[in-house]
């Protein structure tokens, strides 16, 4: 089975890709500076090394980095998504940050269906955030639950 | 020769003293406004998520294991020069050290709902030395985030890199 043959393996009612090795929709944002800052505000995060050019620069970075949970809510939301836009749904996540990524690159967050239980209703997804260039940010999974 | 020891050595060794500890700490009352908030911040737009008034708003999932802190924030003293809580780390404080977010697994047990006290408890469970040369430190932490009334409404494995 091709990935292509893969991609179209999908529930007929919501359209939704319900075979493991099948590719869920992507996600894609351009966190900013603005966005850092607003997140790091509401999470209360004053980590310097997500708004201070310099000091990220001493810290052996090229420059300031988005935050490891605002990366999570980029998958969250690709997780979310796969169950048709409940955030419940999403029982479960799980993400490594690889590689750090700067205000203003533009992020893609995919994924493929690992495993199905059917007994439970949860499915199982493998995810991956990367930059445009294919640098890995984050890797992760997350186990959603399509019925309740 | 005496070998040096470096801030990244006293980091391990303060971390494995602390390993099996609990601590404790409140992120206070969940406003469904705050919540909406944080979700905007992290460039969603379902108005499941941004605007409490409709009728299927939730807590944004994410929300309070994202928070560092609750509304009440924290005082001058209670930050490193970094920017970082003294305590955020398990054993760096007064060091000068590097500190990375290495990941998170989130388990959610049930919902977060507006009105819920949230208290976290927090155990550093692991201490492990990672990396060629003087290495860096690998810290794993595990949370619960629930409150008196509901119990555990989620758990978290949490990474840091110090280095």
């Amino acid at each position: 089975m091709t990935n292509q043959d893969v991609s179209a393996a999908a529930d007929n009612a919501t359209g939704r890709p319900t075979m493991p090795g099948a590719k869920i929709a992507p996600v894609r944002a351009v966190p900013d500076a603005v966005r850092l800052l607003r997140f790091g505000a509401v999470t209360r995060n004053a980590h310097r090394i997500h708004y201070d050019a310099e000091f990220a620069r001493s810290e052996g970075l090229a420059g300031p980095v988005v935050m490891a949970q605002l990366h999570g809510c980029l998958l969250h939301r690709a997780a979310t998504a796969f169950a048709d836009g409940d955030p419940r749904a999403v029982r479960a996540l799980g993400w490594q940050n690889r590689a750090p990524a700067r205000p203003g690159d533009r992020l893609i967050v995919t994924g493929i269906v690992r495993t199905v239980d059917d007994a439970t209703g949860e499915v199982t997804l493998d995810l991956e955030e990367t930059l445009d260039d294919g640098t890995v940010c984050c890797l992760g999974h997350a186990v959603v639950a399509l019925r309740s | 020769m005496e070998a040096v020891v470096t801030a990244v050595d006293v980091a391990e060794q303060r971390a494995r003293a602390l390993v099996g500890r609990a601590e404790h700490r409140s992120l206070g009352v969940v406003r469904a406004a705050a919540a909406a908030e944080f979700a905007r911040a992290a460039g969603e737009t379902s108005p499941r998520l941004i605007d409490p008034e409709h009728a299927a708003f939730v807590v944004h999932p994410m929300y309070v294991v994202s928070l560092l802190r609750g509304a009440a924030g924290a005082d001058d003293e209670e930050f490193r020069p970094d920017g970082m809580y003294r305590d955020e780390v398990p054993g760096t404080d007064g060091l000068d050290v590097a500190l990375m977010a290495g990941g998170q697994d989130v388990r959610w047990v049930a919902d977060v709902r507006p009105g819920d006290r949230i208290d976290v408890r927090r155990t550093l469970t692991t201490v492990e030395r990672k990396g060629r040369g003087a290495g860096f430190l690998l810290l794993t932490v595990e949370k619960t985030y629930g409150t008196a009334e509901r119990g555990v409404l989620a758990e978290v494995t949490e990474r840091f890199i110090v280095r």
